[in-house]
């Protein structure tokens, strides 16, 4: 019995070892073949970009492969926190992407302004496209005067809402805060749910103020910004907290569905979509997402969130979208350069932002923007919107701050004083 | 004749012990393997370590020293002090209702039932599945829906009162996450709970039961002595995983609603990877290790003594 255990043990280990060398062959020569198709002339560009930004990066990467034989890529798309988790760990190794998702402006542990101060981002500023940036957006772009970023254009933040919805119970779009309640009532009253909120998915939570603070700060302070920064303007004794009112007098109204704290951003999405929610405060960028999830995407529309009964304060939140930029430790900078050139062309500009839904960073003629949006273009005309809040945040702490603190008022966990203190502390930390 | 436990226990003690032959343990062979650990585990948590008296921030070379600073504001940071609480909470709840239903069912499994088998394989199943599946798994089930999940099923069976946001709630979304953990360890508990039994000797019970013993009086006087070394290694490994829960909390609530889940290793996650603060996020992991370090060590302690006792 002994001597069978011994020869049963040798067997096996026998078997591992030959198991171990086959593995190490096989991977070996896997290692060997390759296998992503790459170039004759080299490997890939590896590229990774975050989820909001497929359809307009892989129509540009697609587009210029076609023109230049000799270019291949390697892409990925991660959801915005794993974006921030893996590609930060990589930036911090040395091994990031040579192109990646960037983040515009501050506010972000991946924003333009955090990475570019540790000299992660290589400086674009020679490309002629930059000389084109707006004015208004130049801080979203660069730091110190340098451009790091490509960005095609701006998204805006408004109510996606269900045309059939609206028309099931009567409703027109809402132009000022009291038609807004009305309207949510009726659709409460035909037993569709006015608002979806999924504020289980972090990021979701923002939203509602960022389409109110518009209205209720910057219309009124609209250097408000420069005053925080300065240390003569606070969130909790500004138009925040009539934001954080109107907020929670929604939810306590029941203009949300329920739990909106067990909901997710998917959930919600796919009760706009289908009808059984009437509207959901949400960027432009995630239209296609909403599309995807309705039966008739046609019946989705958008419209500006108002914030206030004065019309002429509604102003409206347009951030630039999350851009590209390239490594600073990229071996191969030279071709993620030339093809952030070639994004810079009016024409691919506007490819990518028609094909996430934004307006285009600047355009030679008329822009092909997505008919859904014409409601907020007279804003952007008349310089009525707001960049997204975070974007001139100082530090990455103030917006997970901002996150936690609306699921502890939607919980019941906390009060609007509060909140706006502890986003108040959050800002005042450095950067 | 009576036997117990301690006449077990005194006889092992008495056993001959192994000693070291003439040859010198070969020490050597051993030097490949600690290079290895030395550099892929030693050499990057004492430079990590360095990193807890600096503002780095993860990613640049710019970095200064703060010398205590980081510590500091840990004892000061409300957010920090709310995860100790929370893990502190998660842990006990873990440790007692994991290994109090592992040992119930390592009990049930080791009598004569017919299906004891199957029962042991289904108890355990949940182990093999990775935490993040379990994660998602659950994260169906705690659907807020009324006509979804747990809650569909409380309406079934007539107590819909009970339907909740279990995970949107911030007063039970802490115990919702503890559940699924111990949905998914309960049934390691009982494997090693199991073995331990299985190293009771049956005569011991036949001759228990001779003298009149119940069923009540031979689990106290015989088993659970005998149980001692799997009570310490189930605790021991319950409460280093609860003190250091992170998958689950991350892939079910990501610390929310608010910081109502948020436990020391999901807060040193956020701080250097979503704050950017690494060198805080350092310190805090320098106090976790060292606070999990000090309570194994007491309870390992504890736990040895009355093993020794029994």
């Amino acid at each position: 019995m002994a001597l069978d255990r011994s020869v049963s043990r040798r067997r096996l280990l026998q078997l591992v070892g030959g198991a171990t060398v086959t593995a190490g062959l096989a991977g070996a020569l896997s290692a060997c073949g390759g296998g992503n198709g790459s170039s004759s002339s080299g490997s890939p560009l590896k590229v990774i970009g975050a989820g909001s930004q497929e359809a307009g990066l892989r129509k540009a990467l697609d587009d210029y492969k076609k023109a230049h034989s000799d270019f291949d890529f390697n892409l990925s798309f991660s959801p915005a926190d794993q974006l921030q988790t893996a590609l930060r760990a990589q930036l911090a190794a040395g091994n990031a992407p040579d192109l990646h998702a960037v983040y515009p402006g501050n506010g972000s542990a991946m924003s333009m302004v955090q990475l570019s101060k540790a000299n992660l981002l290589a400086d674009l500023s020679s490309q002629s496209w930059t000389q084109k940036i707006p004015t208004g957006f130049k801080g979203a772009f660069q730091n110190d005067g340098k451009t790091f970023i490509f960005s095609p254009g701006t998204s805006v933040l408004g109510a996606i809402y269900n045309k059939k919805a609206f028309a099931t119970a009567g409703v027109d779009v809402p132009t000022t805060w009291s038609e807004l309640l009305s309207v949510c009532d009726k659709l409460k009253k035909k037993g569709i749910v006015p608002i979806a909120l999924g504020a289980q998915t972090p990021w979701v939570t923002q939203l509602i103020d960022y389409a109110l603070v518009p209205g209720t700060v910057y219309a009124k302070t609209p250097d408000f910004d420069d005053k925080m920064t300065a240390g003569s303007a606070s969130f909790a004794d500004s138009g925040w907290a009539d934001a954080m009112d109107k907020y929670l007098e929604l939810q306590k109204k029941g203009f949300f569905n329920d739990n909106p704290n067990g909901t997710t951003y998917e959930q919600a999405t796919s009760m706009v979509g289908t009808g059984k929610a009437a509207m959901a405060v949400q960027v432009s960028a995630v239209l296609q997402a909403f599309r995807a999830a309705s039966p008739t995407p046609d019946d989705l529309g958008m419209f500006p969130f108002p914030a206030t009964d004065v019309a002429a304060d509604n102003w409206i939140p347009g951030g630039v979208v999350v851009g590209i930029a390239v490594s600073a430790k990229s071996k191969k900078a030279d071709a993620a350069k030339k093809f952030i050139e070639y994004c810079g062309q009016p024409e691919v500009v506007n490819a990518w932002a028609e094909a996430v839904a934004c307006v285009p960073l600047y355009s030679e003629g008329d822009a092909k923007v997505d008919p859904v949006l014409k409601p907020f273009l007279p804003y952007l005309k008349d310089n009525k919107a707001v960049p997204f809040m975070d974007q001139r945040w100082p530090n990455a702490e103030v917006q997970p701050t901002h996150f936690a603190v609306v699921q502890e008022l939607l919980g019941g966990k906390s009060t609007v004083p509060a909140a706006l203190k502890k986003m108040d502390e959050a800002y005042r930390k450095t950067a | 004749m009576t036997v117990t436990a301690q006449a077990v226990r005194r006889d092992a003690v008495k056993a001959p012990r192994r000693r070291g032959g003439g040859i010198a343990p070969p020490w050597l062979f051993a030097v490949p393997a600690l290079l290895i650990y030395a550099l892929v585990v030693l050499y990057p948590a004492f430079s990590g370590a360095g990193s807890a008296f600096t503002d780095w921030s993860g990613v640049g070379a710019q970095r200064s020293f703060v010398g205590l600073d980081n510590f500091q504001q840990l004892f000061r940071d409300d957010q920090a002090l709310g995860a100790l609480r929370n893990t502190l909470l998660l842990t006990v709840a873990i440790v007692v209702v994991q290994n109090g239903i592992g040992l119930l069912l390592a009990l049930g499994v080791h009598t004569g039932i017919k299906s004891r088998m199957v029962l042991r394989v289904i108890f355990f199943a949940p182990v093999v599945v990775s935490p993040v599946m379990v994660s998602f798994l659950w994260k169906y089930v705690y659907n807020p829906a009324p006509d979804a999940g747990l809650n569909a099923a409380l309406g079934a069976i007539g107590l819909g009162g009970l339907r909740q946001d279990w995970l949107g709630n911030p007063s039970i979304a802490l115990w919702s996450v503890a559940f699924t953990v111990i949905w998914q360890c309960a049934g390691y508990s009982m494997v090693i709970f199991l073995a331990g039994l299985e190293g009771v000797p049956a005569e011991l019970h036949e001759s228990a039961m001779v003298d009149g013993a119940g069923t009540v009086a031979r689990f106290r006087h015989i088993t659970w002595p005998l149980l001692a070394p799997a009570v310490t290694i189930n605790l021991m490994l319950s409460t280093v995983g609860g003190l250091t829960l992170f998958t689950q909390i991350i892939a079910m609530t990501n610390g929310g609603p608010g910081y109502a889940t948020d436990t020391l290793s999901t807060v040193l996650y956020k701080q250097a990877f979503v704050f950017g603060k690494f060198g805080y996020s350092t310190a805090v992991a320098l106090v976790l290790a060292i606070f999990v370090a000090a309570v194994s060590f007491i309870q390992i302690g504890y736990l040895r003594s009355r093993e020794t006792a029994a």
